[in-house]
């Protein structure tokens, strides 16, 4: 068989030797189809989020919400930052299935996009179209066609085809049912008790240190941010607290005790610390790739006790977005510092004590480790 | 062995160019001509150009993610591995290169 491969057939029979890693491979490809749309994604969440805690923040808070009628700079703020927010679900989408489709699929991932906006199914429906857009757009590059036809295939055949598909999909068939369970998790937040509160808090922290921006991260940040749409403002209040806390207690564990981290670090935890306080979990990033088990476990603490103490104290957050910058438009402001504080210290005692501990076992201090 | 690489995880900050270092720092120690692709958040830096990826035995993709205009790359044996992987162990990738 290999006499005869092409080197690029050998790399496509390498990835799909054996059929139970066939499954492993297809999910790994999985992944990184919906991570290139979060990663497109990423921008949009942090200029659309900034700004519009910007605006809201600096606007008078009434009972209603904050109130732009006397600050047309401030409201102008807030629209361009909500623009940028509105064109989240669409990139999303549109990246998912350009990277399962390449080109041909853009244009059936933004229309699935927008139209998961469109129909309230949020994130969950902007992956779904953007998956299902691709596959598509993949199904229909393998019709036979004739070749004269083929030149228009690109530009015509193929996003009229495959936006038809994904938009009857989106707005007849999946899109409602997706938009339900989006309204059904929010009327079962509302109606939520403490216990429950409690551990979907532990849950939500969890998630936001576990991968620090990434996949799971985002999953949490995009629960908390749709429930503000339906008017749950402490689901992202918790998870804003979550947000800030790898990085600051990293940051401030390079600070206080200088000789267990090395020179780089040192380095990284100022930009940590910065990063920290403007809501960036990606700041810690640097430190758990070079001790992913043990930084990892000591965020993800620090994140769970104070999306907790933010859940319990009732810090809501109006802004889709975390860390100390948003405590303008927090709801009981004091919870939510107190959260940010208690995680950021159960972060910072916490990788200081094992790091110490790893040290002591080990005289030479092992980077890698 | 004359290698060229791409590297790109989800957020681009971070592990993008830290295995960008890795695999340039153990390629050079292990005595291989190695040029490596950011595609960060940045978009491409340090692109590849056809005459790298021409004159290149190998191709290494540190990826967590679609690489952008992979098309450059057909024709060329193609080892792709998870970004995490350039961080914690590149040694390993350098040494499925070999087979």
């Amino acid at each position: 068989m290999r006499l005869f491969a092409s080197r690029s057939q050998l790399h496509f029979k390498e990835r799909r030797s054996m059929s139970n890693e066939g499954i492993v491979e297809n999910l790994k490809k999985l992944r990184q189809y919906l991570l290139t749309g979060v990663s497109h994604a990423i921008p949009f969440v942090a200029c659309g989020g900034i700004m519009i805690a910007f605006a809201i923040a600096f606007a008078p808070m009434t009972s209603s919400g904050p109130d732009f009628s006397h600050s047309p700079k401030l409201k102008l703020i807030l629209d361009i930052g909500s623009a940028a927010f509105a064109l989240l679900l669409p990139i999303l989408a549109g990246y998912i299935s350009y990277a399962i489709a390449n080109r041909p699929g853009l244009v059936a991932g933004f229309v699935g996009g927008y139209l998961a906006s469109e129909v309230k199914a949020g994130f969950l429906g902007a992956l779904v179209a953007g998956l299902i857009a691709g596959y598509s757009v993949n199904l229909i590059k393998k019709l036979p066609v004739p070749k004269y036809i083929k030149p228009i295939m690109p530009i015509l055949i193929i996003p009229i085809l495959s936006s038809l598909v994904i938009g009857v999909l989106m707005l007849k068939v999946l899109g409602i049912p997706i938009a339900n369970l989006m309204t059904f998790l929010a009327e079962w937040l509302k109606q939520m008790g403490t216990g429950n509160a409690v551990l979907l808090a532990m849950i939500l922290g969890a998630m936001i240190a576990f991968d620090m921006g990434g996949p799971i991260n985002k999953a949490a940040f995009f629960f908390g941010a749709a429930m503000i749409k339906e008017g749950n403002y402490a689901v992202m209040g918790a998870c804003a607290a979550a947000i800030c806390t790898p990085p600051l207690g990293l940051g401030l564990a390079t600070l206080i005790n200088k000789p267990l981290w090395s020179e780089e670090e040192h380095e990284a935890g100022v930009a940590s610390l910065a990063m920290g306080l403007i809501g960036i979990t990606e700041g810690a990033i640097p430190f758990a790739a070079s001790d992913p088990f043990r930084v990892i476990p000591c965020i993800m603490c620090g994140s769970m006790v104070a999306s907790v103490i933010a859940m319990l104290g009732g810090a809501g957050d109006h802004a889709p977005h975390g860390g100390p910058i948003v405590i303008p438009v927090v709801d009981h402001r004091l919870a939510y510092v107190v959260a940010i504080i208690a995680g950021t210290l159960v972060t910072t005692l916490l990788i200081n004590t094992l790091k110490t501990l790893a040290n002591r076992k080990k005289p030479s201090v092992d980077i890698e480790a | 062995m004359n290698i060229v690489a791409v590297t790109a995880c989800p957020t681009g900050i971070a592990h993008t160019y830290m295995a960008a270092a890795q695999l340039e720092k153990i390629g050079k120690e292990l005595g291989h001509k190695i040029k490596v692709e950011t595609q960060g958040a940045m978009g491409i830096e340090n692109e590849l150009t056809v005459t790298d990826i021409k004159n290149a035995d190998v191709a290494i993709f540190a990826v967590d993610i679609e690489v952008e205009e992979r098309q450059r790359f057909n024709g060329i044996k193609i080892v792709e591995v998870p970004v995490q992987l350039a961080l914690k162990d590149p040694k390993s990738i350098f040494a499925k290169l070999a087979d």
